[in-house]
């Protein structure tokens, strides 16, 4: 069940009109409530335990690779195969056969015949079938950007420069991370009551980092093989400011319109954190925290590097905003409105993202007020029917809570400009432009505002001859309107319900789709390579796997990595690794 | 082969679409078949069993209304599957129990009976207790009854076969609902009741058996699966080069 109803709303959120829009939702930043940092912070005050068991590669870097991961409750396997890749074979889209890695996260123990029927489906990915006991399916290629450099610096007995890790955040970058019963691994109903993995996308992330603790000791093991007298390991530093990357496509869009009650829950969650802040009494020392946070942030954004314009004007335009904003905090002391008077400054000077970035860096002034809200970001998705909902009440609720889907015009071009469908390549999700391009009468129906502007159409003209109807009487005359009647009745009911926008639309930004989901996942860099194909980064700045089980630092301060910068290394990076 | 529940839902739910049903029905008939299966009650095997007639039936006509008062509806399924066409029914049903504290809904010429156990489940946890009554009407002869309690996801599944054959003047095709806001109604067989080929089937049986498919997967047919999968591919698009360019990304890998 949905646990938020508009009975229970704080009287501080934000409205729906405003939050949802998608122009807005693709405005927001990685926070301290995204997945990898609620992981992180779970693994670290849990003290989960990261062990190499098996560790045999080849002088390429071939072969296989073990990793036990203990949580206090259960234990799991990550198992990584790094196979030989043809340039021909490499390719960052989803429809690509082979790999330079493919790994998969399991429940238990690797007996031998796991394994073995394991090595021969997960380099497969998609084509294969595996295990039930597998729980995440992934698979990565190297960038060749950063790969051989870094193995050539360490081999020469130099760091790496970290500036290459500014430009492109990862040694490997994976395409799909498959959970929930893809290809046979495990459904998420399995996890739901595994207090390790039962929030969302939790058991990917695990594999994800895994996969980060791979690619330094791979790369460790590559510069010792091409220079045994001389390498050195990848200094400390170097080894938290590398991340994960992740290119991503259109396939986000049909998770985002086919889970609206988790998207409104992630939205709701991350609403109430926001509201708890707000009402919060500004301290000298909480002002001086946002100030550093501001900083922090506005340093990462100058260093954020991308090659898509838009997205280089956007990043620009944002750090403008914050050195601004910056320059009113030190305007401004500390008094008890002072988050208010913030947000609502920056709600006039400053662009959509810089606003969402400081609600970003308002929450994470607190972790005691929202950390327990890590626990709500999950529901159990469940539409209902009210089928003895008056047919006059459906209509209300539509203009009350998705009048923004009315002004969609059937005979509108503009607003039918795209149409949404998959390909028979992988199932891969594409758009076409409707009346010049094949396939729309196979398309997808992720555009929900049309769906209700056209439920409602015919809800009007139903109603005219029978006021006083059932909803189910209309279904009976409208069968076809079944699902998106109990939709609207289900999310109708929710603080925030849908995404507000016309995915057919010509203006439509597929790119804020990818970037709503990337930043509940907890991605940095945003990198576009096209309006709808993105690179990020997963876990850059996080702590390694030895820092979990023997802390040098507290949880606040291991917590504290959001936002990394390029680190700066003694003796201009000329180094040796420290202590591992 | 082993799929996940996900896995099958999702595949069945393509096909169904591919079929012809609307998506809410596609949904619906997905979620039966996969919930039957995952909790022992032979959803596959009924799948397999009414495709080629699903194939064939015509999807544009949708249960007919023939009678109604407060408590009490007929609906005329059209000689059709509940898959696709027994949901609203089983709603109008649940609509007026809310208001009058019990509702009889009899849904007439339908098939593959079995399978409205999936979306009864529905009703029932949307806190009303329903039973299902329905005869096979060939030989033997016999008799199946559903109850789930309010609020529980699992029925009570009570099938037996009658010692004589009475006589059926016309094709015993239908189903019975009767829904009860607010006590429960579960089977109980008479110590007299006929018990020729009795099964019952109880909660825990269906919990133990949702609990190994989940551990250990669901077993399907390979042939089955292999003809959802076809069936599934006539919603994708062949490829071209502006589908290529559709989907946004380069074909090469400089990263």
């Amino acid at each position: 069940m949905i646990s938020a109803t508009v009975t229970s709303t704080p009287d501080s959120l934000r409205p729906a009109s405003e939050v949802m829009k998608l122009e807005r939702l693709g405005s927001m930043f990685a926070s301290r409530l995204s997945f990898v940092r609620s992981l992180m912070r779970k693994m670290i005050s849990e003290r989960w335990q990261i062990v190499n068991t098996v560790f045999d590669l080849d002088s390429e870097g071939h072969g296989l690779a073990i990793y036990r991961i203990t949580t206090p409750a259960n234990c799991y396997h990550c198992v990584v195969f790094s196979r030989n890749l043809t340039p021909e074979q490499r390719t960052d889209r989803v429809i690509a056969e082979a790999w330079d890695v493919t790994f998969a996260m399991l429940e238990g123990e690797v007996e031998d015949t796991l394994l073995e029927q394991m090595e021969a489906n997960v380099p497969l990915q998609e084509a294969g079938r595996q295990h039930p006991r597998v729980l995440v399916l992934s698979r990565a290629n190297r960038s060749l950007r950063n790969f051989s450099q870094f193995v050539d610096a360490l081999a020469a007995g130099r760091q790496p420069d970290p500036a290459w890790l500014t430009a492109v955040g990862y040694l490997y970058r994976t395409t799909a991370v498959y959970g929930n019963g893809k290809f046979g691994i495990a459904d998420f109903a399995r996890l739901e009551r595994n207090p390790d993995f039962n929030r969302p996308f939790a058991a990917q992330m695990l594999a994800v980092y895994v996969l980060r603790q791979f690619s330094i000791e791979q790369l460790n093991h590559l510069a010792r093989v091409q220079s045994p007298q001389h390498a050195v390991p990848l200094h400390s530093e170097l080894e938290r400011y590398l991340g994960i990357g992740n290119s991503t496509g259109l396939g986000m869009a049909p998770f985002l319109i086919n889970h609206p009650q988790l998207i409104q829950q992630w939205v709701y969650s991350r609403e109430r954190a926001l509201a708890y802040v707000r009402k919060e009494p500004a301290t000298e020392q909480t002002r001086t925290r946002l100030r550093a946070l501001m900083a922090r942030a506005l340093k990462h954004l100058q260093q954020s590097q991308t090659e898509d314009g838009e997205q280089s004007l956007r990043n620009q335009e944002t750090a403008r905003s914050i050195a601004e904003s910056i320059d009113w905090l030190d305007r401004t002391p500390a008094h008890p409105e002072l988050y208010e008077e913030l947000i609502q400054w920056a709600r006039s000077h400053c662009s959509l993202e810089a606003q969402e970035l400081v609600n970003t860096l308002l929450i994470e002034l607190y972790p005691d007020l929202v950390d327990s809200l890590d626990d709500e970001f999950g529901c159990r998705e469940t539409m209902d029917l009210q089928p003895d909902m008056k047919a006059r009440q459906l209509k209300n609720l539509i203009e009350e809570k998705f009048d923004w889907a009315l002004s969609y015009r059937e005979d509108s071009a503009a607003d039918n400009y795209w149409f949404w469908y998959r390909s028979v390549e992988k199932e891969e999700p594409r758009l076409g432009v409707r009346g010049s391009e094949s396939g729309a009468e196979k398309e997808l129906s992720l555009a929900i505002g049309p769906r209700i502007s056209l439920c409602y159409t015919r809800l009007t003209q139903f109603l005219e001859h029978n006021p006083n109807a059932m909803v189910v009487e209309f279904l009976l005359h409208h069968p076809g309107q079944k699902e998106c009647v109990r939709r609207i009745q289900t999310m109708g009911e929710t603080p925030y319900g849908e995404i507000r926008a016309n995915l057919w639309h010509k203006d439509m930004k597929p790119m804020h789709l990818l970037r709503t989901k990337l930043s509940f996942f907890g991605a940095s860099r945003f990198d576009p390579k096209s309006d709808r194909w993105v690179r990020i980064t997963l876990f850059q700045g996080a702590p390694l796997p030895r820092e979990l089980v023997h802390p040098k630092r507290s949880l606040e301060q291991l917590d504290d990595w959001g936002f990394p910068l390029e680190p700066e290394l003694d003796d201009n990076r000329k180094v040796y690794g420290d202590a591992q | 082969m082993k799929v996940s529940f996900n896995e099958l839902q999702g595949l069945s739910r393509k096909a169904f679409i591919a079929i012809g049903f609307d998506e809410g029905d596609a949904n619906d008939a997905a979620e039966m078949v996969a919930w039957m299966e995952a909790h022992g009650l032979d959803g596959i095997a009924a799948l397999r069993k009414g495709l080629d007639f699903l194939l064939n039936e015509d999807k544009s006509q949708p249960p007919r209304l023939i009678y109604q008062d407060a408590d009490l509806c007929v609906v005329d399924a059209q000689h059709k599957t509940v898959l696709g066409h027994a949901s609203l029914a089983i709603e109008l049903g649940y609509a007026k129990c809310r208001a009058r504290g019990l509702s009889v809904t009899k849904i007439r010429h339908c098939h593959n009976r079995m399978l409205i156990v999936g979306y009864l489940s529905r009703i029932a946890r949307r806190n009303m207790s329903v039973t299902a009554f329905w005869r096979n009407s060939h030989e033997p002869l016999t008799e199946i009854l559903v109850s789930f309690r309010s609020g529980e996801a699992e029925p009570e599944i009570c099938m037996y076969g009658l010692p004589s054959t009475p006589d059926d003047t016309e094709p015993n095709n239908g189903i019975t609902l009767v829904m009860v806001n607010h006590v429960d109604l579960l089977p109980d067989l008479k110590p007299e009741a006929p018990a020729n080929d009795l099964i019952l089937q109880n909660r825990a049986a269906m919990l133990d058996w949702q609990e190994r498919s989940l551990v250990d997967g669901i077993d399907v047919d390979t042939e089955l699966w292999e003809r959802l999968k076809l069936l599934a591919t006539k919603m994708l698009v062949e490829t071209s080069d502006d589908s290529r360019q559709g989907a946004g990304a380069g074909t090469t890998d400089n990263d």
